[in-house]
């Protein structure tokens, strides 16, 4: 299932509505689709927030495969973002150590089993991919 | 949708879904509180990083003057999102 989106933080009222479709008609529990959600917005926010220049919409893909889920962001000619470059936020630090912000691809790869990236021919993909065989789906 | 109101007792009520798309608004609630609060979570269906950063930037700005944001009735979604983030550790969580 793919949907194209416009570039705006002001899409994710349609992007929370692609994904609780797809969850509903295939069965995602609850959890699942909070996880789906979470992921969407995440990687679509810093698909905006990064590539300020980007002219083309970005494409959402869901799909389940062999009890996998897979969230996949395209974003289209842009320059590419190095999310593994990434210093991963120290959540257990004090309050007045913790930094405000970096919080996101950390939620994402935290309830997720893997999270890759790839960029070629100014094309940059994000997937998501969460193993499903303990939910019922 | 994502709604805040304050109640009789002063409390703050979160509910509907706090994205990016709705970060501004609840930044500007909470800018605007200077004393320690509870925030009531019972309507709030889904939060992601945009809000995780207000409330963090909230708790720490009170925090120099020794006051501080308490949550209520998360679901256990938000719970969840919570642990991973460290959120546990730095908000008293009723």
């Amino acid at each position: 299932m793919d949907k194209n989106f416009k570039r705006d933080i002001r899409s994710l009222d349609g992007v929370f509505e692609f994904v609780e479709r797809f969850a509903d008609t295939h069965g995602i529990d609850e959890a699942t689709s909070f996880s789906m959600k979470l992921a969407a917005e995440e990687l679509f926010t810093n698909f905006v927030r990064h590539n300020t220049g980007g002219r083309e919409h970005i494409l959402i893909s869901l799909d389940v495969q062999d009890d996998r889920l897979i969230i996949r962001l395209k974003d289209f000619d842009v320059d590419a973002i190095d999310f593994e470059q990434e210093t991963p936020p120290d959540v257990h630090l004090p309050l007045g150590e913790r930094h405000v912000g970096g919080l996101g691809i950390h939620l994402v790869k935290s309830m997720f089993d893997s999270l890759t990236y790839d960029y070629t021919n100014r094309i940059l993909c994000v997937t998501a991919v969460k193993n499903l065989e303990d939910t019922h789906v | 949708m994502f709604e805040i109101h304050r109640n009789a007792n002063g409390e703050l009520t979160f509910a509907g879904r706090l994205d990016a798309s709705q970060a501004e608004k609840a930044r500007k609630a909470l800018d605007a509180v200077a004393e320690s609060c509870t925030i009531d979570f019972a309507g709030l269906e889904y939060i992601s990083s945009a809000g995780l950063g207000i409330l963090l930037a909230t708790q720490k700005r009170l925090s120099e003057s020794g006051q501080c944001v308490r949550l209520a009735h998360l679901n256990r979604h938000i719970r969840d999102i919570f642990h991973i983030a460290g959120f546990d550790l730095v908000f008293e969580i009723e």
